[in-house]
């Protein structure tokens, strides 16, 4: 009789436990050669996303400043505050501020987590905007990667509008004429305007409607939307050949000559000459004239990552516990605050409002936006990629700098300076 | 970078840690404990103390569904010896709430009963604050952002510090006792019912609505005030009614500071819900007729002999002197008490009827008494004919002219911030040297039709009036007189009257006067906040149709020295133009049919 297969003893099992819980769970040992750094694009789900090499140029902090990464983190955190926050929220003008009170008072971490929703959102307008900047300033829009600014044009809206939406549920003073006043100022557009308010509010007022429109907004479709444009954004990253560089300088290498010859299987040094180029589509994929810059993303880009992710929490963190999100009064119908202000990424509009409603809300807006998405259409030049602010490009950095110091002046004025009946008050 | 990260890391612990520390050693929890301690140390047999070991901190609350919306009061959490008699005297927050028999609280048996149980009412019906919380300054309500905070126990940051300390104290809980005991005269609530007669006396229910109070319609509706406001707020307006309003009217009211906190816990009371009514009552109550104010109209009717008497009750007793002078004095209104020398009883009667018939721009209300009370006050106004003594003309003016021009002639007499049009600055010399020596003295002699400027003919003989004249000449206006060049004017208007002559008057008009005397021409002009004395109100038909044309030309062409209203001869007016202004002008001011209304 064969002996059975040796039963490994209660101890050993006991004492191999860890490991082999972390070699079920984790596929591969950490990598020890070039090799197993290449692969962890592919062993492992959460890393699949990135490349196997990235290029020196997309790790250096100071092109980047990390700011689209910021903005992910960001909406990562606005993602699982939200949805803790969710477990406590009930749109209903009834209750939904007496909620806020229990978030306040009695919920634990309650405060916290309303602090860190806040102020994430907040902080990720913000980002995106300048995120927006950066790739302006250092002309990453430009071919191949046109449409990936189209598609982060779209992202930054819907940032505005889902911080805009996540603005009415506290159902306080401050979100209710903020509310108020943004939606009458898209209520100004022309013919479409004031049925743009009504399917927004739901009524002709902010009620009950618009708290559950904007509720659904800013917990179902807003999210859903901006993860799906978040998705083609970074895959676009990826097909457009990686985050925008300087270009390099081709060496004149020979192209490798071969030969079809009849009868074999294969190519064989020879008569027909063919560049093995034909055979790649697309303008960045080395064929091996192009000196390699680039870099193993395990570890090089996941360390940055990290970093960028840790700094980004930590941030977020301390506003948090040092500044504590607003909350006023209750919602009163008849007692508008003095001035009634919108939130703050909105004040350069309700500043340009207060000159004319119909340019200042909707005719400006609505050309800035438009020419921000027809923007790589109209700038054709493949001139002063990769690099801040490039002489060749001078004028246009000069009229975006325009723009967003304009827009930001506006904000500052509209937000500081803006007293009763929208007079001129010094904060000081 | 590694070491940034690490930082970077260890900030984020580090707040981890603060958050959780914070999370789990929360004050009240400490409190909680504190008083577990004490009275386990009280406790007389091994049960209780067995009991109050297994006890944990945990948050308590009540939960008030009786008393209007639904509250959840965790005030317990801390104050969690509120109903343990056993800590009489202890340190807040682990105090016993107070026993108190003006509370209803009975003692049998050497034990208290409580009449209002915390279990059935919890905290913030009577306290205010805010239940959920279970942080001190939120749940007190210190944040200045919450409406209610706890009624004469916290003054919010930002009160304003002159009357911060006046708004403590705690009589102010009376305005929630208040939401309950309705009655009118409810013992347990003497400053309610001290301010709800305060109410009346200083006249509040003649501009302000409050449901089942009152009517008035001049000044904002006062039935959830206290609902909408602070106490603050409340003061402050009644101090200080322009703090808030720029443009309120309502006069500042000689009150003192013990009134004014009678009529802020009244008002605070008002919150426009009451939670003994159920809402069919309430819907029955708006339906019905609106109540006649202060006694009702099946007053028996009076024998003609006393009807003089009954007026002078009455104007006693609807508190006539909160504003005007008779008897006493509310500094805001005209003096009455020589009233039948100044004013006939048809003037009087239908003033009462309607203020703003005879002077548009009064601000006193119009009253909803019935005719005959009227009357009978007409009747008692109108046998007021005894002026005070004036032996020479400075005393007739301080007697009779300072309390709207000034004792300085400046035109800001005491009461001149509620008069519309305000009282001529007598001072400004280029106004007064441009008219006649006679026309002042028609003015002083007949009055102003339309303004509060009244006929002073059964007052002073002529020689009086032309000495009183003299004497303002000589006492304000600084430069002599000089001679007045002739203006040429037409006597009447060259222009027929009709409706194309008023429509090309009122396209000059638009033009040329609006920016004062403003589009409607009721003097309210985007100009008019500027200027002082304010543009006239062309709509004033007792004053209008008091005017000759000669008159109106000579101020449209000639300017109306001392004020805005320039020349416009200068301007490029002609007389045509003036022409058809003045009929444009005249065609806004019907003349009214007074046999019409005297018939009425």
């Amino acid at each position: 009789m064969k002996p059975p297969a040796q039963e490994p003893g209660l101890a050993k099992t006991v004492a191999e436990l860890p490991r082999n819980l972390w070699t079920s769970i984790f596929r591969n040992p950490l990598p020890s050669s070039d090799l197993g750094r290449s692969a962890t694009s592919f062993t492992n789900f959460f890393l699949h996303i990135h490349p196997v090499k990235v290029h020196q140029n997309t790790l250096r902090p100071l092109y980047t400043l990390g700011l689209g990464l910021i903005s992910l983190f960001l909406f990562l955190i606005l993602a699982v505050t939200g949805v803790l926050l969710m477990f406590y929220y009930v749109p209903s003008t009834g209750q939904a501020y007496d909620r806020m009170l229990d978030l306040r008072g009695s919920v634990a971490f309650g405060t916290f987590l309303r602090n860190m929703h806040r102020w994430a959102a907040h902080g990720m307008v913000a980002a995106v905007f300048l995120h927006m900047c950066r790739v302006f300033f250092t002309g990453a829009y430009k071919k191949p990667r046109e449409f990936n600014w189209v598609i982060g044009v779209g992202l930054f809206l819907l940032t505005m509008f889902a911080s805009f939406t996540g603005y009415l549920l506290p159902w306080d003073q401050l979100a209710f004429w903020a509310i108020t006043v943004g939606a009458a100022i898209a209520g100004y557009a022309p013919v479409l305007g004031k049925s743009m308010q009504f399917i927004l509010l739901g009524d002709y007022t902010v009620g009950q409607e618009a708290l559950l429109r904007f509720y659904v907004l800013h917990v179902v479709v807003l999210p859903a939307l901006m993860v799906l444009l978040i998705a083609v954004h970074f895959w676009r990253i990826r097909k457009d050949g990686g985050l925008s560089r300087p270009e390099e300088p081709v060496e004149d290498k020979p192209l490798y000559s071969m030969k079809m010859v009849a009868g074999t299987t294969g190519l064989e040094p020879g008569e027909k000459t063919i560049g093995l180029m034909g055979f790649v589509r697309g303008p960045f994929t080395k064929v091996g004239n192009v000196p390699d810059r680039s870099v193993y993303s395990w570890p090089n880009l996941l360390i940055a990552e990290l970093f960028v992710f840790v700094l980004t929490v930590a941030g977020v963190l301390v506003v948090s516990l040092l500044f504590n999100a607003p909350l006023e009064e209750p919602v009163n119908i008849m007692h508008p605050p003095n001035p009634a202000k919108a939130p703050w990424y909105f004040l350069g509009l309700q500043e340009m409002v207060s000159y004319s409603a119909f340019w200042g809300g909707i005719g400006i807006p609505t050309i800035e936006v438009l020419i921000l998405l027809a923007l790589p259409y109209l700038d054709r030049r493949p001139i002063g990629v990769g690099q801040w602010f490039a002489r060749e490009r001078l004028l246009a950095n000069t009229l975006f700098l325009l723009f967003a110091v304009v827009n930001v002046i506006l904000i500052v004025i509209g937000t500081f300076f803006r007293g009763p009946n929208w007079t001129f008050v010094s904060p000081w | 970078m590694r070491l940034a990260l690490a930082i970077s890391s260890f900030v984020v612990l580090i707040v981890h840690g603060i958050v959780f520390y914070n999370q789990f050693f929360h004050r009240w929890e400490r409190h909680q404990t504190a008083y577990f301690d004490q009275a386990r140390a009280l406790s007389k047999n091994e049960h209780e103390r067995a009991e109050l070991d297994a006890r944990k901190p945990r948050i308590e609350q009540i939960i008030v569904t009786q008393f209007g919306e639904s509250r959840v009061d965790r005030c317990v959490t801390c104050h969690i010896a509120a109903d343990d008699p056993r800590f009489q005297g202890h340190a807040h927050p682990l105090r016993t709430h107070s026993y108190s028999t003006a509370l209803g609280d009975a003692e049998r048996n050497g034990r208290w009963e409580r009449r209002h149980k915390f279990s059935d009412f919890g905290c913030t019906v009577c306290h205010d604050g805010q239940g959920r919380g279970l942080d001190n300054f939120y749940s007190h309500g210190e944040d200045h952002y919450w409406p209610d905070p706890l009624l004469g126990y916290v003054a919010q940051h930002g009160w304003r510090d002159d009357f911060r300390p006046q708004l403590l104290g705690i009589e102010y809980m009376e305005a929630n006792c208040a939401q309950c005991h309705t009655e009118e005269n409810f013992a347990g609530a003497p400053q309610v019912v001290r301010g709800r007669r305060l109410y009346f006396e200083s006249n509040c229910y003649g501009c302000h609505r409050i449901e089942g109070l009152s009517d008035g319609t001049l000044g904002p509706d006062l039935s959830d005030v206290g609902k909408k406001f602070k106490l603050d707020y409340l003061w402050e307006s009644i101090v200080d009614p322009r703090a808030n309003s720029a443009t309120s009217f309502m006069p500042k009211f000689n009150l003192n500071a013990a009134d004014v906190k009678a009529l802020v816990i009244f008002l605070k009371s008002r919150r426009g819900i009451n939670y003994t009514e159920t809402s069919l009552e309430r819907y029955r109550a708006r339906l019905g007729a609106p109540r006649e104010i202060v006694e009702t109209s099946a007053a028996p009717p009076v024998a003609a002999s006393n009807v003089i008497e009954r007026g002078r009750q009455l104007v006693r007793d609807r508190y006539c002197a909160a504003c005007h002078k008779l008897e006493k004095d509310g500094v805001v209104a005209p003096d009455l008490s020589f009233e039948g020398l100044i004013r006939d009883e048809d003037w009087l009667l239908e003033h009462f009827l309607n203020p703003r018939s005879r002077m548009p721009d009064s601000i006193m209300p119009a009253f909803r008494f019935p005719r005959q009370d009227f009357q009978a006050m007409t009747a008692y106004l109108a046998s007021l004919k005894t002026p005070p003594p004036a032996a020479d003309s400075a005393a007739a003016y301080n007697a009779f002219c300072a309390r709207c021009h000034g004792e300085r002639g400046n035109g800001e007499g005491p009461i001149a911030l509620y008069l519309d049009p305000s009282p001529r600055d007598l001072t400004k010399t280029a106004f007064m040297n441009s008219k006649t020596p006679e026309r002042l003295f028609d003015s002083i002699r007949n009055g102003v039709p339309g303004t509060s400027m009244p006929g002073w003919a059964r007052v002073m003989d002529d020689a009086r009036i032309t000495e009183l004249r003299d004497y303002v000449q000589a006492t304000f206006v600084k430069q002599p007189r000089r001679e007045l060049t002739a203006r040429r004017l037409p006597d009447a208007n060259p222009v027929a009257a009709g409706a194309e002559s008023a429509a090309r008057g009122e396209a000059i008009y638009l033009r040329r006067c609006a920016g004062c005397h403003g589009r409607k021409a009721d003097g309210k002009g985007p100009n008019s906040l500027d200027i002082l004395p304010r543009p006239r109100n062309l709509r004033n038909a007792e004053f209008v149709n008091s005017l000759s044309d000669r008159r109106l030309f000579d101020s449209l062409l000639y300017g109306v020295q001392g004020t805005a209203m320039p020349p416009w001869i200068d301007y490029g007016l002609s007389t045509n133009d003036v022409g058809d202004l003045v009929n444009y002008i005249r065609s806004l001011n019907p003349k009214p049919d007074r046999n019409l209304t005297a018939r009425r």
